[in-house]
């Protein structure tokens, strides 16, 4: 995750391409998962469901690329209801190319922007918690489920505190408790303390999960809005290894595009 | 880790901090299941819990009791065996005050020097898995439980490859697959691509779970050895996002002499 911007990210880009996940995990083929006669996975099939009938969400999933550089992309221009001061930061951190962004230092991406990153996470569904291990900056993120509610006053971190509870055959999570240096995108749309964000988790099929994003931050946004990132089911596969700081080269790379 | 435990002065800072805030403070309704006892608080004497399938529960939120993560090797009755390549790195490390310690520029501890550390550490039990998400630089490890092999030629990591199988109510964990930059400890006990760790976990009673770990490293030590790190359950408690790049100042404090 060190800012996928311009360099970084073409290189990030050529890294992925020239090491397929695949490649790495010859033997590990997804038990258990539909397949189609020619021995695929079948990501057309029937959601599956837990003991409880809920939908299933464990496995290894990846964003579907769009929203990593601008979570807003889907929407029409002039649809994130900026606060005045917010689209000011926001300008500044277009003109100088992000050059300030957090993930740099290997800082976690937070809620929401580790749903919109390009490398896979696999989610964990245990009792009273839905856990999410992402392989970008090698996190993760704990989403209670055993009925508790958000605390009134957490200790103000990058991913939040989360509940997670079922409306049906989604799930639903509500996330608050944020520090005010969290950005929403590599772009750099700005987010506060008063930011709360509300994910619901829809599996559509074997194959594919929808995440509804909804932004409710008062201090910088003038109304929610919200943005749907799906999710494609990576069979056959493993997380890898991410070590941002290990060698970490983007305060390097960072004087040949920050302004 | 953020504060390089090695040193006195950070060792004595951390301390008060953790004195001044404790973990209970931060999570007002957090509360464990378990057996209590008629004050209100958590019999961790209580016999250990069990799975449905009748193992020991691993399972909750532990923290390494006494201080290893100097020296792992503090409670051997005989000297490490190091390769004399080893012993000499070593001396190195020690005589330059573990000023190269990758886990001062926020890189993970590994295996098993994240058991060892002082900050506590979630078991999770999941399907064809057991996790550790780790409070310390916020990581996390995956033991593999659904009968997989290590691969014979791993991609080498900090946290090397870990599969895990049960011999009666001991889990046992294997690893291998280590790259060669990892620490053992604070003190910089070496370890290299040859690195085998295995770990026994046993659950002791509600409280104590003892992980018994076999170091066997070929290339760094003469033949294998074995040390106990003791874990004690933390009561109504949770992690805390410990985001180490925040603010890191270790890197220009590890000066070394």
């Amino acid at each position: 995750m060190p800012a996928l911007t311009r360099a970084a990210r073409t290189a990030a880009l050529a890294l992925l391409i020239s090491t397929p996940l695949s490649a790495q995990w010859l033997n590990h083929p997804s038990a258990g998962i539909p397949r189609t006669a020619d021995g695929k996975p079948d990501l057309a099939a029937p959601v599956p469901r837990t003991s409880d009938g809920k939908p299933e969400l464990a496995g290894l999933w990846r964003p579907s690329p769009g929203l990593t550089g601008d979570i807003a992309r889907n929407l029409k221009p002039g649809d994130v209801p900026f606060q005045p001061w917010a689209e000011t930061l926001y300008k500044q951190r277009r003109a100088n190319n992000s050059k300030d962004d957090p993930t740099a230092n290997c800082i976690v991406g937070g809620v929401p922007r580790s749903d919109l990153v390009g490398y896979p996470f696999k989610i964990l569904q245990v009792p009273g918690m839905v856990v999410i291990l992402y392989e970008a900056v090698h996190a993760y993120r704990q989403i209670f489920t055993d009925g508790r509610t958000l605390p009134e006053n957490p200790q103000p971190t990058w991913f939040g505190y989360s509940v997670g509870h079922w409306e049906g055959d989604t799930l639903v999570v509500e996330t608050a408790g944020f520090n005010d240096k969290g950005w929403l995108d590599n772009a750099g749309k700005p987010a506060t303390d008063q930011l709360h964000v509300t994910e619901r988790f829809v599996r559509k099929d074997f194959g594919n999960i929808d995440i509804q994003i909804t932004i409710d931050d008062p201090k910088a946004y003038t109304r929610p809005w919200s943005v749907t990132q799906p999710l494609a089911f990576q069979a056959d596969t493993e997380l890898l290894e991410y070590i941002c700081n290990e060698n970490n080269k983007y305060f390097e790379l960072v004087h040949d595009f920050g302004k | 880790m953020r504060t390089h435990w090695s040193r006195m002065v950070a060792s004595a800072a951390a301390a008060v901090l953790m004195v001044a805030a404790p973990a209970s403070a931060q999570w007002r309704g957090i509360r464990s299941n378990g057996p209590r006892l008629p004050d209100g608080k958590l019999n961790l004497e209580a016999p250990a819990p069990r799975t449905p399938d009748g193992k020991p529960d691993l399972s909750g939120v532990w923290l390494t009791r006494g201080i290893y993560i100097g020296d792992i090797a503090k409670d051997l009755k005989e000297p490490v065996p190091m390769q004399p390549w080893a012993a000499e790195l070593y001396k190195h490390r020690r005589d330059t005050e573990s000023r190269e310690d990758p886990t001062g520029w926020c890189v993970v501890g590994g295996v098993p020097r994240s058991t060892a550390v002082p900050y506590p550490f979630k078991i999770i039990n999941s399907t064809g898995m057991v996790v550790m998400l780790y409070e310390a630089v916020h990581s996390y490890r995956q033991i593999f439980t659904d009968g997989r092999e290590i691969p014979k030629d791993a991609n080498p990591q900090w946290f090397g490859y870990s599969v895990g199988k049960w011999e009666g109510d001991t889990f046992v964990a294997v690893s291998t697959g280590f790259n060669d930059n990892v620490w053992l400890d604070n003190f910089g006990h070496p370890a290299g691509e040859s690195l085998r760790v295995t770990e026994r976990f046993r659950r002791k009673d509600f409280g104590h779970l003892d992980v018994e770990v076999t170091i066997d490293d070929p290339k760094t030590y003469t033949k294998p050895w074995t040390v106990t790190l003791p874990l004690v359950y933390q009561p109504d408690s949770e992690l805390i996002e410990y985001m180490c790049t925040e603010n890191n100042k270790d890197v220009p404090h590890l000066v070394g002499k």
